[in-house]
């Protein structure tokens, strides 16, 4: 027998499954991309962009990282507390080389861009561990 | 027959003189055709033709060498570098200096890990006005992807770091 205010019980259901289902789609699935330019053998310009993937990330999972996360949930705040950590473990996974070299009349000038392309990494983030996955 | 007995020492003459000269121009000596003759693997050639000068034979050994350097599936390659890099003028602390120093040093290790392993495009222009060189110029070029190489020892002094990277390469990198 419906309420005066409606069947209550349906609406949560309906509202359960919605929240479920959006939280288990894409909620661990990340687009991490990394570039850095060095210029006459000194550090230049360094990026590291994070964003939560929108459509599902097909692949088969590589090798993963764990890193600490002292109750923090934010991958980019998590990240950025295992900076170094993180970034030789993008080394292991492989970047691309970009070098240029240039003497003109004896002048000599250089540079070297190294990039890790977008690539999908799955997150499971629990209470002490975030487990970082990239899929390839 | 007095002119054929003169024909007949004219010609063993020039003959002689021919043997002379052709063992003149290749160096021909008895030492030298021993030394060639030592090595019959090298050289299958006949004694008689041996004076001649042939390139197989130098150039066999090697092409030896070179398939040595060529990567089996039992084989691996440990390509070893060290990478250099300087930290900035304007850091706000001595860490922030060694961190970039270090980013900038593994960022060359990897530069000539790719030149090593890959190659490098080199190309050259001179322009000349004048019979002078009014510019001159080098450009280099490496495009590459390396994975797994290892920072073996890290070096920090006077600004600039210095990073020994290496990385095994084996065949079934190659393979898949």
């Amino acid at each position: 027998m419906r309420s005066r205010d409606g069947d209550r019980t349906f609406i949560y259901r309906f509202f359960f499954i919605i929240f479920f289902f959006s939280f288990a789609l894409n909620a661990s699935e990340y687009l991490i991309s990394y570039r850095y330019v060095v210029k006459n053998s000194t550090l230049y310009n360094e990026n590291l962009d994070i964003s939560r993937a929108m459509k599902k990330c097909d692949g088969v999972e590589q090798e993963a990282i764990s890193l600490r996360t002292d109750k923090e949930i934010n991958l980019k705040k998590i990240i950025s507390n295992n900076f170094e950590e993180f970034i030789n473990y993008i080394h292991k996974l492989g970047l691309h080389i970009k070098h240029k070299d240039k003497t003109v009349n004896l002048e000599h000038t250089s540079t070297t861009i190294l990039t890790l392309h977008t690539t999908c990494f799955k997150v499971d983030i629990n209470d002490n561990l975030a487990k970082i996955t990239p899929l390839k | 027959m007095k002119y054929s007995l003169l024909i007949v020492a004219l010609l063993s003459t020039a003959s002689l003189l021919n043997a002379f000269a052709l063992s003149d121009l290749f160096g021909g000596s008895d030492d030298e055709a021993s030394s060639l003759e030592a090595t019959p693997a090298i050289t299958p050639t006949p004694v008689s033709i041996a004076n001649t000068p042939t390139i197989e034979p130098i150039m066999t050994p090697s092409s030896n060498n070179s398939n040595d350097n060529l990567l089996t599936q039992t084989q691996r390659v440990r390509v070893s570098v060290v990478g250099q890099g300087v930290s900035p003028m304007n850091t706000a602390s001595p860490a922030q200096a060694y961190a970039m120093a270090k980013r900038a040093a593994i960022a060359d290790g990897y530069r000539i890990i790719a030149e090593k392993v890959k190659g490098v495009r080199v190309e050259g222009q001179d322009l000349i006005e004048n019979m002078m060189i009014k510019r001159s110029s080098v450009r280099t070029s490496v495009n590459a992807m390396v994975k797994n190489a290892n920072i073996v020892e890290t070096t920090y002094k006077d600004g600039l770091c210095e990073v020994e990277m290496e990385i095994v390469l084996s065949y079934i990198d190659f393979s898949l």
